[in-house]
C-alpha cells in the first residue's frame, strides 16, 4: 500500500502540473475568442448538467488549428524557431564539449571548483545576465570598445538586435545544461580505455572519436535535449537581444495572447509547439531508457 | 602465427634457454633505464634482456616499479634516462599506437559500447585490414579463447572470466611481437585464476608470442613464467627461472618474497666447500654447502624451505644438521601440515610434512618435544 | 449609561466598517507617481495602500480578462479601457463618493468621452502625446540645421532615414501607435479601422524598414540618453525622461521632443475600478484622493506628465505647465488626434501586418 502510494506521487504530480493545465489549454484552443471575462467562449457551466456539457462540447472545433495552416507566419515561425534552436544547440555542443572535457580531465581536486564555476551563473537572475549582454554587445558596448581599442575593427560591429546576439544569448544561458551531462559522462570514462585504444593503433584523435565520443553519447544527447527544448520556445532572449526580424514562435505566441487577445489561437499555437516538442522529448526518454538498460 | 608455435621446443623443458646462449640477441633490452616522477624514482638504472617467445614475469610488491616498466614498454611512459630496444631498435620515440606491442589491461579496458566481436576487431580495423581478413582473424581469436558463442554480447553481458578472455583475444588479435599483461588474473577468483594460468601458458605456446606479465602473486609468476624478475624499489633483485628463484635465491629478500622460508642468522666459519654457521651460544653450528666464499666471522643467513626440514620424535642418527625443539603450533592445510617448532634459543622454525596418514593417527601434537634435521645441501647461505 | 453604550456600539460599527475597507490595492504603471503621495494617502485615510506596478497595457489587460486580479484600482490607457469596459471588466463609478471630480478638466473630459462615455467607469490620471525624440546635435550633423525634427517626414521619408540609419533610429513596437502616425502622414484618417486603408502604409514602412535599428517600446529611453541612437518615435514622457537622464549623466547629449506638426496621437491613462475589486469603497477613496488638486499636482510635478485636473494647474511647476512638450499650446492641442480600439478582426490584421513589416514574414 505504502509502495503504491509512493509510485502515485509522481503521477499525481504529472497530472496536476502537466496534464490538467494541458487539457485546459487544449480546451481553450478549441474555443472562439470573445470580448468577455474570460475572453473566449464557450465556458463550461456545471449547473446545466449533462445537457450543458454536451452543448459545451458541440461548440468546440478545430477552427483555430485550421487557421494556423492558412497563414504562412506560423509555420515559418515554427521552422525559424527550430532552426535557431538547432543551431544554438549545435553551438552549445561545440562550446560545451571542450569545457566538459577539460573539466573531466582536470585534476580531481580542481573538479568541484570547476563544477561550481559552471553552476555559479545560476545564482544570478537570468534576466540580469541576459541584460548584461546588451551592455556587452551594443554598438557602444564593451566588446566593440575592446575590439576598436586593440584595432581589430575600425567600425563598431552590429551584433545586438541580430540573430547572432540571439545565438550568443541562448548558448550562454543554456551552456551549463550542455556541460553538466557531458561532464558526468566523461568523468566516468576510464582512462585505461583510451590507453587501450592507443595501444590498439588509434592516434589520440581517433581514440577520441572512437572511444570518448561514443561513450559520452548519452551525455551529448541529454545535453542537446536540455538546450534544444527550452530554446525552441524561448521568448525572453530573442525579445531582449534579437532584432525585429528574429522570428520565433515564442514571440508569435506572445503577440497572439497579448496583442491580439486571441487566447484560443494562442492556445492552438502552444498546443502545436507542445506536439513539436513531444517528439524530441519521447526520443530523449527512449534514449534514457536504453541507457539504463545498457548499464543494466 | 599459431603454426609457427609447433616448431618450437617446450619453453620449460630445459632446451629453451636463450638467456644462457651468448649468441642469442634479446627481443627487448633495457639499458640503464631510469624513470623518475618528480622526486620519486620509479625505475632505478635498470638493465634487463627479454628474449623472443619468453614468458617473462615481473614480480614484486606494489610500488616496486613493475607497472612503470611495463608502461614504458607499451609507450605510455618514456624513460628519463637510458634506452629501451625492441628488436635492436630504440623505441622511445615511437608512440604507443605505432608499436608492435599490445597490452592487456588490469581492468581489461574493454570498450563498453562495442560487442565482443567489435572489441577484438578494433585493433585490426585500425590497421586497415581487409574485411574478410578481419572476419577470419576475429573468428580465430574467438576460437582460441573459446568465446564463439559470445561474439555478439556486450562486455557487461558476460562473466568476469569471459571478459578476461576477450581482453586477451583483443590484445593478441594484432599478433604483436610482444604482449604485455598487467595483473591479468587479478580480478578472478582463485580457482578460475589457476585454470586461466594454464590457459594463458597454452595460448602463449600456441601463438609463440613473447609475453611479459606483471604480477604481485608469486605463485602465479612461478606457474606461468619461463623466467621471473623479482623487483623491489625500482631495481631488479634477481632474474632466474622459477625453480632457480625458489631453490637458489640470491638474497634474503628474494628468499623471503618467494614462498615460505626459515631464516637463521649467524656468523660464518668457512670449511672447504662448506660453511659452518654459529647461530646460537652452546648450539651446534649448522653446516651448509655453498659455492660462495665467506670470510670468517662474517654475518650470514641460512635460508631453508620448510619442506626441506624433517621432523622426528627420536634424534636422527646421521643428519648434517639437527636441532631439538617443542611444537608451538600446527597449521593443518589438508595435504600438508606446517609445524612451528620453537628452538631453545627462542627461534621458531617451520617444518612441513605431508599428511600421508589420517589425522587421528598423526604422530605429533602440540607441546611435543621433537627433532628437526636437514642435510647440508638443503639450505642456501646468503650474505644479505 | 445608555448614551455611552450607544456611543460604544457606534464606535464598534465604525471600526468594523473601517476594517472592511482597511486596504486598497492599486496597480499602476511603473515610475508613474510621487511615492510621497502613497504615504500621505495612508496617513490621511488610515487605509493600507498596496501599490504594484506594470509596464504594458497588454499585461494589465490579460490580468483583467483572466478575472480575479485582486486589484481595486487599475490604470489602463484609453483604447484598452474602452474594450475592457465592453468586456465588463469595470464597475461604474459612484460619483457621490467622488466630490473632487468637480476639479476635472473639461477639455480632457471631452476627449476621453470616446473611450468612456460620461466618465461612467473612469477618471483621467495623466495624458500625453506620441511624437519624435531627437538627439539635436547628431541629427543636425546628419541632416543640417533645417532637419525637420517636428515633422513625420523625418521618420517616414526614406532619404532622411537612410542618412539617420547610421546614428540609429528606434520605433515603438506598438502597431496602435505606429499605423495612426503613418496614416496621418499620408493624409488618411489616423483612426481608420479599415484593414485595406491601413495596409496602404505597408509600402512606406517597407521603404524605411532597413533603416530602423529596433522596434521596441522602452529601450529607446536609455539608448537616446546614452547617445546610442539619434531618433526615437516614442511617448512624450519617455523622451523627456531620456533628456533628464542625459542631463543628469552630463554626457553632453541634448534631447528634444516634438509632437509632429502633421498631427500627433494623444493618449490617456485612466483610473478605473475592476468589476471584481475586493474593496470598491476604498478604491473610491483613493480616486477622490488623486483628484485633489494638490495631490495630482504633486504627481505631475514628479513625473512630468500632464494631468486631467483643471484645478491643479496653478499648483504645477513652471517647467511642467510651461513646457509645450507637456502642456501643448492651443494650436498644437487642436492638432492632436485620438484613436479608438480596433475590432478584433482588424486587430488581427494590424498585428499581422506589423509582424510582416518588422520581420518580412
Amino acid at each position: 500500500m505504502g509502495r503504491r502510494l509512493l509510485i502515485a506521487v509522481p503521477y499525481l504530480w504529472l497530472l496536476a502540473l502537466f496534464l490538467i493545465p494541458f487539457l485546459i489549454v487544449l480546451k481553450i484552443s478549441l474555443s472562439d475568442p470573445e470580448l468577455a471575462i474570460p475572453p473566449y467562449t464557450p465556458t463550461l457551466d456545471w449547473r446545466e448538467g449533462w445537457a450543458g456539457f454536451t452543448e459545451f462540447l458541440s461548440q468546440l472545433d478545430f477552427e483555430n488549428f485550421v487557421f494556423l495552416t492558412e497563414d504562412d507566419l506560423y509555420w515559418k515561425a515554427y521552422l525559424s524557431s527550430l532552426q535557431i534552436a538547432a543551431l544554438s544547440t549545435l553551438l552549445a555542443l561545440l562550446v560545451g564539449y571542450p569545457i566538459a572535457y577539460a573539466m573531466a580531465r582536470a585534476a580531481p581536486e580542481w573538479r568541484p571548483t570547476l563544477l561550481m564555476l559552471v553552476i555559479l551563473p545560476f545564482w544570478t537572475s537570468f534576466l540580469i545576465r541576459v541584460y548584461s549582454w546588451i551592455g556587452i554587445l551594443s554598438t557602444e558596448g564593451y566588446l566593440n570598445q575592446f575590439l576598436l581599442g586593440i584595432g581589430v575593427i575600425s567600425e563598431p560591429l552590429t551584433i545586438l538586435n541580430t540573430n547572432v546576439a540571439v545565438y550568443i544569448g541562448i548558448v550562454y544561458t543554456y551552456l551549463p545544461f550542455m556541460i553538466l551531462p557531458i561532464y558526468a559522462a566523461l568523468e566516468k570514462l576510464d582512462d585505461s580505455l583510451l590507453e587501450a585504444a592507443e595501444d590498439l593503433g588509434c592516434s589520440r584523435l581517433s581514440a577520441f572519436w572512437l572511444v570518448t565520443v561514443p561513450l559520452s553519447k548519452a551525455g551529448i544527447i541529454a545535453g542537446c535535449f536540455l538546450v534544444f527544448i527550452p530554446a525552441l520556445g524561448e521568448f525572453v532572449i530573442p525579445s531582449l537581444l534579437g532584432g525585429s526580424e528574429t522570428l520565433m514562435i515564442g514571440k508569435v505566441l506572445w503577440e497572439e495572447f497579448f496583442s491580439n487577445r486571441d487566447w484560443p489561437v494562442a492556445s492552438a499555437v502552444a498546443v502545436v509547439l507542445l506536439l513539436i516538442l513531444i517528439v524530441p522529448i519521447v526520443l530523449f526518454q527512449r534514449n534514457e531508457q536504453r541507457q539504463r538498460e545498457a548499464e543494466g | 602465427m599459431a603454426d609457427s608455435a609447433e616448431a618450437r621446443p617446450m619453453p620449460h623443458g630445459g632446451i629453451f634457454e636463450p638467456w644462457n646462449d651468448p649468441t642469442a640477441s634479446p627481443l627487448i633490452r633495457f639499458e640503464n633505464v631510469t624513470k623518475r616522477f618528480g622526486d620519486f624514482t620509479a625505475i632505478d638504472d635498470l638493465t634487463i634482456d627479454i628474449f623472443e617467445r619468453e614468458f617473462y614475469a615481473l614480480l614484486g610488491p606494489s610500488g616496486c616499479g613493475k607497472t612503470t616498466l611495463m608502461r614504458m614498454l607499451a609507450g605510455f611512459e618514456t624513460p628519463t634516462e637510458g634506452t629501451i630496444l625492441l628488436a635492436g631498435q630504440d623505441i622511445s620515440p615511437i608512440p604507443p599506437n605505432k608499436r608492435a606491442v599490445n597490452m592487456m589491461f588490469q581492468s581489461y579496458a574493454l570498450f563498453p559500447h562495442l560487442s565482443v566481436w567489435e572489441n577484438i576487431a578494433f585493433g585490426l580495423k585500425r590497421e586497415g585490414m581487409a574485411k574478410s581478413e578481419i572476419d577470419a582473424r576475429v573468428d580465430e581469436m574467438l576460437r582460441l579463447t573459446r568465446l564463439e558463442r559470445f561474439a555478439k554480447r556486450k562486455p557487461h553481458q558476460i562473466s568476469g572470466g569471459q571478459r578476461q578472455r576477450v581482453a586477451l583475444a583483443r590484445s593478441l588479435a594484432k599478433a604483436p611481437k610482444l604482449l604485455l599483461l598487467d595483473e591479468p588474473l587479478g580480478a578472478l577468483d582463485k580457482k578460475l585464476r589457476q585454470e586461466t594460468q594454464f590457459e594463458l601458458m597454452d595460448i602463449q605456446e600456441k601463438t609463440g608470442t613473447t609475453f611479459v606479465i606483471v604480477t604481485h602473486d608469486q605463485e602465479e609468476a612461478m606457474t606461468v613464467a619461463s623466467r621471473v624478475a623479482v623487483m623491489d624499489e625500482g631495481r631488479i633483485i634477481q632474474v632466474a627461472t622459477p625453480d632457480a628463484i625458489y631453490e637458489d635465491p640470491s638474497s634474503v629478500y628474494v628468499a623471503d618474497f618467494i614462498g615460505d622460508v626459515n631464516l637463521i642468522e649467524g656468523r660464518a666459519r668457512p670449511e672447504g666447500d662448506a660453511l659452518l654457521l654459529d647461530w646460537a651460544e652452546g648450539e651446534r653450528p649448522l653446516r651448509c654447502k655453498t659455492s660462495k666464499s665467506f670470510s670468517a666471522g662474517q654475518t650470514c643467513h641460512l635460508a631453508i624451505r620448510p619442506e626441506k626440514l624433517t621432523i622426528s620424535a627420536e634424534e636422527p642418527a646421521e643428519a648434517d644438521n639437527r636441532a631439538r625443539g617443542r611444537i608451538l603450533d600446527i597449521a593443518y592445510l589438508g595435504n600438508i601440515s606446517t609445524y612451528h617448532v620453537e628452538l631453545p634459543g627462542g627461534l621458531v622454525l617451520k617444518a612441513q610434512a605431508a599428511n600421508t596418514r589420517r589425522i587421528a593417527r598423526r604422530s605429533f601434537t602440540w607441546e611435543d618435544e621433537v627433532w628437526l634435521s636437514w642435510t647440508e645441501t638443503a639450505g642456501v647461505a646468503l650474505e644479505r | 449609561m445608555t448614551k455611552s453604550l450607544v456611543t460604544t456600539v457606534a464606535a464598534s460599527a465604525l471600526l468594523a466598517g473601517m476594517a472592511l475597507a482597511d486596504e486598497v490595492r492599486v496597480y499602476n504603471w511603473s515610475d508613474y507617481i510621487d511615492e510621497g503621495l502613497l504615504e500621505k494617502f495612508e496617513e490621511e485615510t488610515g487605509i493600507d495602500l498596496i501599490y504594484d506596478v506594470f509596464d504594458s497595457n497588454e499585461v494589465l489587460e490579460t490580468k483583467l480578462l483572466a478575472g480575479g486580479s485582486g486589484y481595486d484600482v487599475v490604470v489602463p490607457s484609453g483604447t484598452f479601457l474602452q474594450r475592457q469596459i465592453a468586456a465588463g471588466a469595470f464597475q461604474p463609478l459612484d460619483y457621490d463618493m467622488l466630490p473632487n471630480a468637480e476639479n476635472l478638466w473639461d477639455v480632457i473630459q471631452a476627449r476621453t468621452e470616446t473611450y468612456d462615455p460620461g466618465g461612467a467607469h473612469s477618471i483621467n490620471y495623466m495624458w500625453g502625446t506620441t511624437g519624435i525624440g531627437v538627439n539635436v546635435e547628431k541629427v543636425t550633423e546628419v541632416l543640417g540645421p533645417d532637419a525637420p525634427i517636428d515633422s513625420l517626414s523625418l521618420i517616414f521619408e526614406p532619404e532622411n532615414m537612410a542618412q539617420l540609419a547610421d546614428c540609429g533610429v528606434h520605433f515603438l513596437d506598438a502597431p496602435a501607435e505606429m499605423f495612426p502616425a503613418a496614416l496621418a502622414y499620408m493624409g488618411e484618417d489616423p483612426d481608420s479601422h479599415d484593414p485595406d486603408v491601413i495596409a496602404q502604409t505597408e509600402e512606406m514602412f517597407t521603404a524605411i524598414r532597413p533603416y530602423v535599428q529596433k522596434f521596441h517600446s522602452s529601450e529607446y529611453i536609455n539608448a537616446l540618453a546614452n547617445g546610442e541612437i539619434c531618433v526615437a518615435f516614442g511617448w512624450s514622457g519617455d523622451i523627456l525622461q531620456a533628456g533628464w537622464r542625459a542631463a543628469e549623466a552630463e554626457n553632453g547629449v541634448e534631447i528634444a521632443y516634438n509632437a509632429p506638426k502633421e498631427g500627433a496621437l494623444m493618449w490617456f491613462d485612466q483610473m478605473a475600478i475592476p468589476a471584481d475589486a475586493p474593496n470598491p469603497d476604498a478604491a473610491h477613496v483613493f480616486l477622490n484622493f488623486i483628484m485633489d488638486p494638490e495631490n495630482i499636482a504633486a504627481a505631475s510635478n514628479y513625473v512630468y506628465y500632464a494631468n486631467g485636473n483643471e484645478a491643479s494647474k496653478p499648483l504645477l511647476l513652471e517647467d511642467v505647465i510651461g513646457d509645450p512638450a507637456i502642456y501643448p499650446d492651443e494650436a498644437t492641442l487642436a492638432n492632436l488626434y485620438t484613436t479608438t480600439p480596433y475590432p478584433s478582426r482588424t486587430q488581427r490584421a494590424v498585428t499581422r501586418l506589423w509582424t510582416k513589416i518588422k520581420s518580412g514574414t
